[in-house]
């Protein structure tokens, strides 16, 4: 600072005239003569303090117009600096910005913005030294990582979309979002490039790569200390809740408290220590909807609190089996039952003895599976129709019994048409190649030899699709979509008298397969923030913690909708209304910010701050500041004490 | 006196005024008025039985040889009245105010001089006395152009300072209370804020037996309705009282308390026969007089 600019600071010392001519006067009020001043009740207080209040606004705008006024004087030679994008030789830029808002974004310093709303300010400061012609893409880090601008030269819909955003609960993605970042650049006509960064770096460091990204926010790697409740989940009388803590200090002294609606159900102290832990609290007799929450204060409120997802072991697999034609020698239940409880699913098996007559007796299923089953009658057919229409899975694995038919019976809607069964059998085995969706397990289907197989005809089935073929290209698994749900016929049956199919880890692969298609047409009644869910054929409205959930409709996905947040959303279809509990990644609470290491940032080339002049604002200042003063102490003269 | 209310009185106005007073005076020379005297006049009064010593020009010889009765005969005679002017000339009737053309003590002069023309001119007799320190010395009774003009030279040397003591006050109404023949009457002029505890009793003392009290409180137009705006400091003239307030805040409470102390003077004068009146000195001082000559001819007995 120039001995010129410290003269004309100084000149900010006069401030504390107004503030003598303020203690002078203040208080003083005008005496005069009056006789009757005895008839005249004192009101002291009241008149010194609107006194006091009125010199005060008058004493602050002098005192700020003196002090503009000294700056004023000192401008142009002091100057601000502020963020901004340096550019070489005044030509246009390609720039990506990502922006983290994933939830670790949300932890806030005490009594400061949050990380992402510092984060934001800043890509808006970036984008207000942006200039025509300069492409701006933006780039979101929340899990998935997405792209909510692609490269575009409009500066205005660019701070738009920045002004729009908001925190999530998402996990953290920083490696795709980087990747989406650097791919926006392709094909840019600009050569120079800015990959700007504003995240804390609380995920897996990312790979480094070109052009290296410019961190102008590293304070936001500050390690804040927080825990917060991952995920909660009712298990009959039980809630187990995953507490995520990032170091023992967080989780000292706190408690996690069991709520049903204002009423305390159970408090249980979390044990300090960083990482992950899992609390089990006892919720009997407690009424849903139940909530936990977490006491004490930490970085991010917002995951000191979860809904509890309610009882996710109720899926249902109903099971048509014959125990002496499916079973094993050495007794016990059928293979496809056996095979569903070796695969520990949290799941309900019931065995059936006939196919119901009544929809409504499935309604509760998620999977049917049906073994080696003779042909339907009308009353079954609709009902297992229904079911998988609105949404169900049925399975059937055709046997020998498929061909006994008999007037009015059919196999529909696993096959249209006789189903013919074939012994012995033809085949020397499953073609592998076909059932390459069937992972590494498939292998073991490749030498199967049946005693028997059953033939079908699934291009007389409308929407039927070979999924698998033997290897004479017969049919081996089909697969029908009807309405909602998923009809799969698979040409063999459990049973060790027709084969070792069952035995094979080929069939667990498959059995598997079906629970998790089952599951997923079931619903996700938990997930992650972040994770998209599809409504395939409905029309879904859908009511979560922040009010309605835009459901938006691709051409390939269907309707679907994200949600973002923790909490319980609502979901009414045309099936009926289920309740889904989304909650967060654990690993977005326990991974403390790391940035990458200074060699895989931009520093020698990164941007700097830019030099800006502030007279003129400082002169319009002045300008309001005497103005306001002027209309102040036009109102003084009048309000003054004296006569009207 | 001040010259901006000495221009304000239209002093030919004033010619056709007279003093009229409803009871008899008890005056000592002739004059207007009805005298408590029976005498030389020539309007018929009455008879009263003979005493010796009486005139035998008014003994009804009629009566005597008709009735064998004697009686004299009366008549009604006129005579002078006693007009005495006290005016109050301690501090507080110094004070003017923001609006009114001079101080209050300079008004009631020029309503009391006013008063004393009409009066002296009508033949009567006027006094002068002061309440507090500032006022020169008395004038004793007096009659004719010579009494106006020491009137006039006093009221002008008169000056507004000091207060009004008890024992002063005393001793000035028990004289005025000898001093006051039947008859008479006593103009005070005064704003009645600052006057000792016991002054209304004594004052109304004097009320009664065929003399006439007129109280006319002079104040400012400021004292009337507390005009100032914004936090104040108001200190009074007779005492070391300060008052801090807010006057738009006080202004409806004090006018109340203003209203309230007329209101005792007024009542407490009124119920022994006195009368009250309220002037401000923004008004004409002409017609202050004319409502005092109106009340002078309504009091009495």
């Amino acid at each position: 600072m120039s001995v010129l600019v410290g003269a004309a600071l100084a000149v900010a010392v006069l401030v504390v005239l107004p503030l003598v001519a303020h203690f002078l006067r203040r208080g003083r009020a005008a005496e005069l003569p009056f006789p009757p001043a005895a008839l005249v009740k004192a009101t002291q207080t009241s008149a010194r303090r609107e006194r006091k209040l009125e010199d005060r606004a008058l004493f602050s705008l002098r005192a700020l117009a003196i002090a503009a006024l000294a700056v004023l004087g000192a401008t142009p030679l002091v100057r601000c600096s502020r963020l901004s994008l340096a550019r070489g030789a005044g030509a246009s830029l390609a720039v990506a910005v990502v922006l983290d808002d994933s939830l670790s974004m949300r932890a806030a310093p005490r009594g400061k913005a949050s990380h992402f709303e510092r984060a934001r300010d800043a890509a808006l400061r970036l984008l207000d030294s942006a200039r025509s012609g300069d492409s701006i893409a933006i780039v979101l880090a929340g899990t998935p990582a997405r792209v909510a601008l692609a490269p575009t030269t409009d500066l205005s819909l660019a701070r738009r979309t920045v002004k729009e955003l908001t925190p999530s609960d998402r996990g953290t993605d920083l490696t795709a979002a980087l990747a989406l970042a650097r791919s926006s650049f392709l094909g840019a006509p600009e050569r120079q490039r800015r990959l700007i960064v504003l995240s804390d770096f609380a995920a897996p460091t990312p790979p480094p790569g070109d052009p290296a990204p410019w961190l102008p926010l590293p304070e936001l790697t500050e390690k804040l200390a927080n825990c917060g409740v991952a995920a909660a989940e009712q298990h009959a009388t039980r809630v187990a809740a995953t507490v995520a803590c990032t170091g023992a200090d967080a989780a000292r002294g706190r408690s996690l408290e069991l709520r049903s609606g204002d009423k305390t159900v159970v408090k249980v102290a979390l044990e300090p220590r960083a990482g992950v832990q899992s609390v089990t609290l006892s919720a009997a007799g407690a009424a849903v909807p139940l909530d936990l929450r977490l006491d004490g204060d930490d970085a991010i409120a917002e995951d000191d609190s979860a809904a509890v997802a309610p009882d996710t072991r109720g899926m249902r697999v109903s099971v048509l089996a014959d125990e002496t034609e499916s079973g094993t020698a050495t007794g016990g239940a059928p293979l496809v039952e056996q095979v569903i409880t070796a695969l520990e699913r949290d799941v309900t098996l019931r065995p059936l003895t006939v196919v119901p007559d009544q929809a409504a007796d499935l309604a509760e299923d998620a999977l049917v599976v049906l073994d080696d089953p003779a042909v339907l009658g009308p009353e079954a057919r609709g009902a297992l129709t229904t079911f998988v229409e609105h949404g169900g899975m049925v399975a059937a694995l055709l046997g020998p019994r498929a061909e006994a038919g008999r007037i009015g019976a059919s196999l529909e809607p696993f096959a249209l048409g006789a189903v013919r069964w074939e012994q012995p059998s033809k085949s020397r085995g499953a073609n592998v190649a076909s059932l390459g969706w069937l992972g590494a397990e498939a292998k073991s289907l490749g030498d199967v030899k049946p005693a028997g197989r059953a033939l079908v005809d699934a291009g007389h089935t409308p929407g039927a699709r070979v999924t698998a073929t033997w290897t004479d290209g017969a049919p081996l698994v089909v697969e029908r979509a009807l309405g909602s749900g998923l009809v799969t016929t698979v040409t063999l049956p459990s049973s060790v008298s027709a084969s070792d199919f069952a035995l094979r880890p080929g069939f667990v692969a498959l059995v598997d397969r079906w629970l998790d298609a089952a599951r997923r047409r079931r619903g996700l009644t938990t997930s992650v923030a972040g994770t998209t869910w599809s409504f395939p054929g409905e029309h879904p409205s859908i009511v979560g913690p922040e009010g309605t959930l835009r459901v938006v409709e691709t051409p390939d996905r269907g309707r679907s909708a994200t949600p973002v947040l923790r909490g319980r959303y609502r979901i009414t279809t045309e099936r009926g209304e289920e309740i889904r509990t989304v909650s967060v990644d654990p690993e977005e609470i326990t991974l403390e910010p790391a940035p990458p290491p200074a060699s895989a940032t931009a520093q020698a080339s990164a941007p700097s701050g830019e030099l800006l002049d502030a007279s003129s604002d400082v002169a319009y200042a002045v300008l309001g500041l005497l103005g306001l003063e002027l209309l102040l102490r036009l109102r003084r003269v009048d309000a003054r004490p004296g006569f009207r | 006196m001040n010259s901006r209310f000495d221009s304000a009185l239209d002093w030919g106005a004033l010619a056709p005024l007279r003093l009229r007073a409803r009871g008899a005076a008890d005056g000592l020379w002739a004059g207007p008025h009805r005298s408590l005297r029976r005498g030389a006049g020539v309007e018929f009064a009455g008879y009263r039985e003979y005493s010796p010593g009486d005139d035998l020009r008014f003994l009804d010889r009629h009566a005597l040889m008709r009735h064998g009765v004697r009686v004299v005969r009366e008549f009604e005679t006129d005579t002078d009245r006693s007009v005495r002017l006290v005016f109050d000339a301690s501090a507080s009737m110094g004070f003017s105010g923001s609006r009114a053309p001079g101080a209050k003590l300079a008004f009631a002069a020029v309503v009391g001089a006013a008063l004393g023309w009409v009066a002296l001119r009508g033949g009567d007799r006027v006094a002068l006395d002061w309440l507090g320190e500032g006022g020169g010395s008395p004038l004793p009774w007096g009659s004719g152009m010579p009494a106006f003009e020491r009137l006039v030279h006093v009221l002008e040397d008169a000056e507004a300072r000091g207060s009004v003591e008890p024992a002063r006050l005393a001793s000035l109404l028990t004289r005025l209370g000898r001093s006051s023949p039947s008859g008479s009457i006593t103009v005070f002029f005064s704003d009645f804020l600052d006057l000792p505890p016991n002054a209304l009793e004594e004052i109304a003392a004097l009320a009664g037996r065929n003399r006439s009290v007129i109280a006319v409180q002079v104040l400012a137009p400021d004292e009337l309705d507390l005009p100032f705006g914004g936090p104040v400091r108001l200190r009074a003239l007779e005492s070391d009282l300060v008052v801090d307030t807010d006057a738009p805040r006080a202004r409806a409470e004090y006018q109340a308390a203003l209203a309230r102390l007329s209101a005792t003077w007024r009542d407490g004068l009124v119920a022994r026969g006195a009368r009250w009146l309220r002037s401000s000195t923004l008004e004409e001082p002409g017609t202050v007089v004319r409502r005092v000559l109106e009340s002078i001819a309504g009091a009495g007995s």
